[in-house]
């Protein structure tokens, strides 16, 4: 191709990494061109993110040169290759809650006048870069801590556009971003590319690789696997390439759909000034009911209500046929009907990051691992290992600190302290976020294994593929409401975008008289 | 914990820094000794004894203030706590004594565990507050002058008594150490003190009795204060205003010098018992020295600034 004739903009030859013991990277090579997408792809720890952190100043490599336009480079701080203009897009949010948005933007470099903040020089130009990602309605007054996490990561990607770069990367990017602004940073980066930006690109998600990405290359391990450009192989040659092994199918098969007798069941749920409007469903036990929707809907709250978490809920919640009458997770988790969480954000929600796996995996289980007033050694070991074994945890050693883990073994982490409490209902508030392919079909199918013994699953995700793969029924939500209920044939993501956006199957009949 | 074991080296490294400090300030202070009086006065058992005599006033609060701090938290109000129970101890005196400085003590970590879990207050200004609360009950109860009123004989015996030679406050800090350290490593408690400490909103999730594990915490503080309070004023026959004040800030500075993480989650009792040890022969061996309290506060100051710095370097 001719483009492989012309000087590549970013150039890596023979770059490695090394982390104690563990080679990050191992003898990558790469090119990135201008005016081009560049997908990294590659399972967590395939070591994307190393590269990425070599590349823009994070951590210093060990060996091998990296060169931009032509000129070797070695960044000792992200500032200064932000300088350089290379700027990256971190996976981890970056933003300060308790600033305004406008603060946020322009955090690094804020528009001086007589040597102070001029703040409305920084209101302007934040205006005009959230106008420039097509999130005009985003007020940059108001402070980052109340928007949502789809918004945020906007206001991040705007933040990264104000340090004006010629190498934009993207780590994970779109991993919080709802459908709608996942449409609009997909027009951003496709004007980016026009200005002749290079832009490199890690996300897990692959219909968005195929859409975006102009040429790909694929990690493993810390190698560079191989690069091409779009189209020359499909996609499950690359999961094949990023994985080392064939996988046959991505998602366990479903049941046959059956009616079952309802386990849980909600009626008339409301909360909180129309957050959550007077759902009702149900769910039986061996049944994954997901919850669909744009971001924001009210999901979260509804998993939230159920886990007892939220104060002033009406309407009614009965388990097997009881009321269930649970005001916060203790109850829930003690109830005659176990209940477990799977938290949004694992992070700081579902995970003491500081405190050893073990800590962890028996965090909801103290009561269960003692004998007398004491915690027994030995239930602590037995639960620690049974859990490690159960979800194939990958770990040197349980007393390592739970923030040494890559993502994907972290949610294990989460989901396996909860199973240890052996619950029959099952909450997931987007449980495979960020994380790998191989791990997402080990939760897929644990969640199928959970579902045949007789669980109860609800969960929200924001992957509409995911929900069709995993789901027996969808709930789909829109402003706090339940808008459509699909399962079977009628649970097609044409129905579930069209229901997301609250356009009824009207729309999306028309939309395909149309394209036919 | 078998499997915790393996890391043993790294999260007990303040214990053995801040104990081989105490061997240091011990061997400076003998050498100074020898030299200017030519007796080793530091290492004499009684002179040992007595120090840590003395000492076990601010180990029993250390303790407390330890399962406070690991929960993110800090008690304040320990200075006035702790002459409060004495000086109602005294003042009522007889059979009940004990008890009531014990309850005085409870019922204050009561209210500020209340204040810092129920009403959302932050702990440094709520436990300040009580603080100036009960030393203005105090300074109206006395009138601003030490009470009359002395030390029962139990107190007496706490503070000043000693069981075949050896110091009875020195046995009772033993009792509590050994008990905290069990409740700490060995009891779903200690450990969601541990998790509450490390993150709340992910203790919250994990269905752990948050704010019940945070109000138990500051009792146990407030009981613990008030403990040593009594033995103080048995020490000392009787109660006197000020009594504490010279606790709070040390008490901290033992519990951070023993590896504890000031904002919470981490930290062994083991630490803490060697910064207790830390802070009380800093200060006698800068006393033998002679020093004057101006420099003494400085050095004192300066030794727990470079012991947080060597610290900082392993993380």
């Amino acid at each position: 191709m001719a483009i492989e004739n012309r000087v590549p903009h970013l150039c890596l030859q023979g770059v490695t990494k090394r982390y104690g013991g563990i080679t990050a990277l191992n003898n990558v090579d790469l090119a990135v061109h201008k005016g081009r997408i560049h997908a990294l792809l590659g399972e967590n720890g395939a070591g994307k993110s190393t590269l990425i952190k070599v590349v823009s100043g994070v951590v210093p490599r060990d060996s091998g040169r990296i060169t931009l336009n032509d000129r070797e480079i070695a960044f000792s701080t992200p500032r200064a290759a932000n300088e350089a203009g290379v700027v990256c897009v971190f996976q981890e949010l970056s933003l300060m809650p308790h600033l305004s948005v406008a603060e946020n933007i322009s955090i690094a470099r804020p528009p001086r006048r007589y040597g102070l903040i001029d703040t409305k020089a920084q209101i302007r130009l934040a205006e005009s870069l959230l106008a420039r990602i097509g999130c005009a309605d985003i007020d940059p007054r108001s402070r980052v801590g109340e928007l949502s996490l789809s918004r945020r990561q906007m206001v991040e990607i705007a933040k990264a556009l104000g340090k004006e770069p010629e190498l934009l990367i993207l780590d994970e990017a779109t991993s919080a971003l709802t459908h709608r602004d996942v449409e609009l940073f997909f027009e951003v980066l496709h004007g980016l590319r026009a200005q002749n930006l290079s832009i490199l690109y890690v996300s897990h998600r692959m219909h968005e690789i195929e859409i975006l990405a102009d040429r790909l290359s694929v990690f493993r391990n810390g190698s560079h696997v191989a690069s091409f450009d779009r189209g020359e192989h499909d996609e499950a040659e690359i999961v094949e390439m990023m994985i080392g092994r064939e996988i046959t199918t991505q998602y366990p098969t479903k049941p046959a759909p059956k009616t079952v007798p309802p386990f849980l069941e909600v009626s008339g749920l409301s909360w909180g000034n129309g957050a959550l409007r007077d759902l009702s469903f149900t769910a039986g036990k061996g049944e994954i009911v997901g919850l669909g929707g744009l971001d924001g809907q009210g999901q979260t709250q509804l998993l939230l209500a159920l886990f007892g978490v939220l104060k002033g809920v009406t309407g009614s919640v009965r388990i097997g046929a009881q009321a269930a009458g649970i005001n916060s997770p203790q109850e829930a988790k003690n109830a005659r009907d176990r209940i477990a969480m799977i938290p949004e954000d694992r992070k700081t929600e579902g995970l003491m990051l500081a405190m050893s796996v073990a800590d962890n995996l028996i965090s909801t289980s103290l009561d269960r691992v003692c004998r007398g007033p004491f915690i027994s050694e030995e239930k602590a070991r037995d639960t620690v290992n049974e859990a490690i074994r159960r979800l194939r945890i990958k770990i040197g050693d349980p007393s390592d600190p739970a923030w040494t883990l890559s993502g994907g073994n972290q949610q294990k982490v989460v989901i396996a302290k909860w199973l240890m409490i052996e619950p029959e209902i099952i909450l997931l508030n987007d449980p495979t976020r960020g994380i790998d392919v191989g791990t997402k079909q080990e939760i897929y199918q644990l969640l199928r294994a959970l579902a045949d013994a007789g669980a109860t699953v609800v969960m929200y995700s924001s992957d509409y593929d995911e929900l069709i793969g995993c789901c027996d029924r969808v709930e789909v939500m829109y402003d706090g409401r339940i808008v459509a209920t699909l399962s079977g044939e009628s649970l097609t993501e044409q129905a579930l975008v069209s229901h997301a956006l609250n356009l009824g199957n009207g729309v999306a009949r028309s939309k395909e008289m149309e394209s036919t | 914990m078998r499997i915790t074991v393996a890391k043993w080296n790294s999260a007990d490294r303040p214990v053995y820094i801040a104990s081989a400090f105490v061997v240091l300030i011990l061997a400076v202070g003998t050498i100074y000794t020898l030299v200017a009086q030519g007796t080793a006065t530091l290492l004499s058992p009684s002179y040992l004894m007595q120090q840590l005599q003395i000492g076990s006033f601010l180990g029993v609060v250390a303790a407390g203030m330890m399962i406070v701090i690991l929960i993110g938290h800090i008690d304040l109000s320990v200075p006035w706590t702790l002459t409060t129970a004495a000086m109602l101890a005294t003042a009522v005196g007889g059979p009940w004594a004990i008890l009531l400085g014990l309850s005085l003590g409870a019922v204050v970590g009561l209210v500020n565990g209340v204040g810092v879990a129920y009403l959302r207050l932050p702990s440094m200004i709520f436990t300040l507050a009580v603080n100036a609360v009960l030393q203005g009950s105090m300074v109206a109860m006395t009138g601003g002058t030490s009470p009359q009123s002395q030390a029962t004989e139990l107190m007496r015996f706490l503070g000043a008594g000693t069981l075949m030679g050896i110091p009875v406050a020195l046995l009772v800090w033993t009792l509590v150490s050994v008990c905290v350290s069990t409740v700490l490593t060995r009891t779903p408690f200690g450990r969601s003190l541990y998790i509450v400490g490390n993150s709340e909103a992910a203790a919250y999730l994990s269905g752990i009795p948050n704010k019940r594990v945070i109000v138990v915490s500051f009792i146990l503080c407030g009981l613990l204060t008030a403990l040593a309070g009594l033995m103080l004023a048995g020490y000392s026959a009787k109660a006197y205003q000020g009594m504490g004040d010279l606790y709070a800030l040390p008490a901290i500075a033992a519990v951070v010098i023993g590896g504890a993480n000031i904002l919470g989650g981490s930290g062994k009792y083991r630490g803490t018992v060697a910064g207790v040890l830390v802070v009380v022969f800093l200060n006698s061996v800068l006393s033998i020295m002679q020093m004057s309290e101006a420099i003494r506060q400085i050095v004192y100051g300066f030794v727990i600034l470079t012991m947080l710095l060597v610290y900082r370097r392993k993380a």
